[in-house]
Order: C-alpha cells, then sequence, then structure tokens
C-alpha cells in the first residue's frame, strides 16, 4: 500500500489527470470538487482498501496525504 | 434479531406515480458536465414529480384503489390501515384518517400514521403484520408514499434532483399456508441530522412560527428555508455502506440461508454507487439488484414498492424468495426476508387524481 497507488485511485474515482494531483493537494480547493466527488472517493476506499470513510473524515482531511493518513491506518492489513 | 412473523401473507404490491417529468437533462442548476457526472454515479435520468396540489395520500389513495379493486376485497373487510410518510397532507390529524374515509373504510378499521422514511418498507410489513396477528385483524392496507419533490429547494442540488414522489399500497392477509416472514429493524439517532427537516410543525424543536422563513446557508454552502430538507450524502453513503450489509446477512442466517438461495435483493434506491456497493458486499447483482433509478430516481419511502411495481415483469411466476431493504432518514434502517408470486406485483399506476 503507497501513497502513490492512493492517488491514482484517487485520481480515476474523481476522473481527474493523476499528474495534476500529488499527496500535498487540497483536493477540496479542486475547480470540480463537488459532493459527487466525495461519493465517490468514499466508493473507492470502500472497495479498493476495505474502509469506510465518513462524511466527516472528507471534510476533515484538507490534502490527499491526510486523507491517505486516514484510509492507510484503518485498512485491515 | 426479532422473531419471524408467521401466517400472514401478502396478496399485493401496488405504486401510483405522477406523469409530470423532471429530467436530469433538463436541470439547470448543474452544468452539462455536471449532469452526466450526477447521472453515472446516481443512475437517474429522470423521476416524477406532482403538480402542485396533490399530496401523498392521492397517490396512496390510488394505489390502494387499485388493489382493493384487483382482490375483490369489500371495504368494509380491511381491518387496519398503516400509512407511512413524512409528507402527510397537514400537521394534524394523521392523514390516514383522510384515507380510511377516501376509500370507505369501516369504522371499525384501525388507522394511523407512522412518520420513517427510507426504512418505511420493512418497518411497515413488520408493524402490520404483527398488529394483525396480535389483534386477530384478517386484512389489512400497509400505505407508504412521499412527496418529497415539495420538501426541497430547486436550486438545491444535493437534493432535488435525486427525489421523485410516489404512494404504494400493500394488501395483507392473514393466512395459516403463509411462509414466515424474517425482519432485522435497526435504530442509529445520533446521525439524525445526516437528512433532516429542521423547523416546521406545531411541536417541534423550532416551530414554523409567524412570516415568511428566512433563508439559511449551510455548511455545504446551500442556502435553504429551514422548512427545506437538507441531505448530507457523504453522511448517508459511509452508513449505508458499513450498517446496510449486515443488516441483510443477519436476516439469511435467521433464515438459514445463504445469497445464493435468494432470488431479488430489492434496495432502497439510494442511489447507483451505494446501492452496487450494498450489492457487491451482500453477493447481488444485475438482475438479482432490481431498480427504478433510472425513470424513478430516489422515490424515498416509497422505493421498495416502486422498484418491484416497475420491474413487475421480472419476477418469476412462481414464488420468489426476495430480501427487502430500506436505510436512511433518521438514521433507521431494517431488512425484511419475504415470499412472492409475480401476480401479487402489479404494473406502476400513473396518476394525478386528487380526492
Amino acid at each position: 500500500m503507497s501513497i502513490d497507488t492512493f492517488i491514482e485511485k484517487f485520481a480515476f474515482a474523481i476522473e481527474e489527470d493523476p499528474a495534476v494531483l500529488s499527496a500535498e493537494t487540497e483536493y477540496k480547493q479542486l475547480p470540480r470538487w463537488d459532493s459527487l466527488n466525495a461519493l465517490s472517493v468514499i466508493a473507492m476506499a470502500d472497495a479498493d482498501y476495505g474502509v469506510t470513510l465518513s462524511g466527516q473524515a472528507i471534510s476533515d482531511a484538507r490534502t490527499i496525504a491526510d486523507l491517505w493518513t486516514v484510509v492507510s491506518s484503518k485498512a485491515p492489513a | 434479531m426479532t422473531q419471524p412473523v408467521s401466517s400472514v401473507a401478502i396478496r399485493a404490491v401496488a405504486s401510483a406515480m405522477p406523469t409530470r417529468v423532471a429530467r436530469t437533462a433538463d436541470y439547470t442548476y448543474l452544468t452539462p458536465d455536471e449532469r452526466a457526472r450526477f447521472e453515472k454515479a446516481t443512475g437517474i435520468a429522470e423521476r416524477r414529480i406532482v403538480h402542485p396540489g396533490q399530496c401523498a395520500s392521492d397517490l396512496c389513495a390510488t394505489a390502494a384503489l387499485r388493489v382493493l379493486e384487483l382482490l375483490k376485497w369489500e371495504p368494509a373487510s380491511v381491518g387496519a390501515l398503516v400509512l407511512i410518510t413524512q409528507t402527510g397532507d397537514q400537521p394534524v390529524p394523521a392523514t390516514s384518517l383522510g384515507i380510511q374515509h377516501t376509500l370507505r373504510l369501516s369504522h371499525t378499521c384501525v388507522a394511523f400514521d407512522v412518520n420513517l422514511g427510507c426504512s418505511s418498507y420493512p418497518y411497515g410489513l413488520a408493524i402490520v403484520s404483527s398488529m394483525m396477528r396480535t389483534l386477530g385483524i384478517a386484512r389489512a392496507l400497509l400505505l407508504i408514499g412521499d412527496v418529497s419533490s415539495l420538501t426541497c429547494a430547486e436550486h438545491d442540488k444535493s437534493a432535488w434532483p435525486l427525489f421523485g414522489d410516489a404512494g404504494s399500497a400493500t394488501a395483507l392477509e392473514l393466512d395459516d399456508d403463509a411462509p414466515p416472514m424474517f425482519f432485522d429493524l435497526m435504530s442509529d439517532g445520533s446521525g439524525k441530522d445526516a437528512i433532516i427537516i429542521p423547523r416546521g410543525g406545531l411541536a417541534s424543536r423550532r416551530p414554523a412560527g409567524d412570516g415568511p422563513a428566512e433563508l439559511e446557508t449551510d455548511r455545504d454552502g446551500i442556502a435553504r428555508r429551514p422548512d427545506q430538507l437538507i441531505l448530507r450524502g457523504a453522511d448517508i453513503f459511509g452508513f449505508a455502506i458499513s450498517r446496510v450489509p449486515p443488516s441483510i446477512q443477519r436476516v439469511m442466517a435467521a433464515a438459514g440461508i445463504v445469497a445464493e438461495q435468494v432470488d431479488f435483493l430489492v434496495l432502497h434506491q439510494a442511489n447507483k454507487m451505494i446501492n452496487d456497493t450494498i450489492g457487491r458486499k451482500t453477493g447481488f447483482a444485475g438482475e438479482r439488484l432490481p431498480s427504478s433509478l433510472e425513470r424513478c430516481g430516489n422515490t424515498s419511502s416509497a422505493s421498495i414498492p416502486v422498484t418491484l411495481c416497475s420491474n413487475a415483469k421480472s419476477f418469476s411466476s412462481r414464488r420468489n424468495r426476495i430480501l427487502l431493504c430500506g436505510f436512511g432518514v433518521g438514521l433507521s434502517w431494517g431488512t425484511a426476508l419475504v415470499s412472492l408470486a409475480q401476480d401479487v406485483i402489479l404494473a406502476s399506476i400513473d396518476s394525478d387524481h386528487v380526492y
């Protein structure tokens, strides 16, 4: 499990070019970010990592790295 | 986990929707790109919404009259009428009383309302069937419906394009030969703010008061009147995909069966992403996971009967073993395992009738 893979999956979930995203991207500032993207990211975390992200976790995290910290700490080994 | 209820048969399920169509493609508060993403994620292309004046009670009464006609039930033979809605005709009295009169049911008929939303169908089957057994009521009508379009602000892109209006009627009868219905019914009020109309009603924490309501901007940046619905989709998503699959699994375990032995899983129609995820986790996809999202949207409390009726032809002519699972506002969720023959499920009715 690496953050690079997570960024790729994150980009796929929100239909964004992975090249424009990095660990430090503040995803809620992306021009196309909206509540549908939040749902897509929750679905991705569930399907690919077995982790249930709350709506609160999505709004509390600032960068993709912040969110990866939550996902990687909750993911079953 | 509650005990199964035996000796109560579901005789008919009908649903009714207004004829007015609202299309995602015509919703101008989203850009064309957003509309395309919305439709892909939610699965909703269009839904039906009422013309001014038509109520949930009208849609439910239309469905109920169809059921009574089909079964040739004399109105006087119906011993109970339970209406589940969050959009009654008025705060007081209970809307079920008006419907009792419209349907010309007897004065000996038990009638009352229940305030639940997305979880209404499994809850309603449990309430009505157990009451029939305990009180010895031979025939009952379970009516479920909402006109959610009237509760949302039209500019609220987190709620307005999701909801369709619909009513339904399910006829139940005592029958010693009926197979048992299994139930799992759950509640978690710590999530009450996830879907909420904060203000209104006569004795609420925030009564309606005098004069026009001021707009209030929620943390999602959308301004609404406080008597309009707030839907926090991301909160519901996390709840639905983590708490709902175990409910479905508990019911199968109680009945001693596995997913392969169940013909269909009919879920509350929240959105495509949620429903596909719950289906994946419980072993249902494709034809075994019927949907009405594309043409009807999220029809709130009525979504399970609407999905049954919209897919009436998909069910086999023999008895179908069906899991019915509702989840959402409350938070409230539940699952029922029932057995239905195809001829019990009637094709959906289009109606703008006002009683």
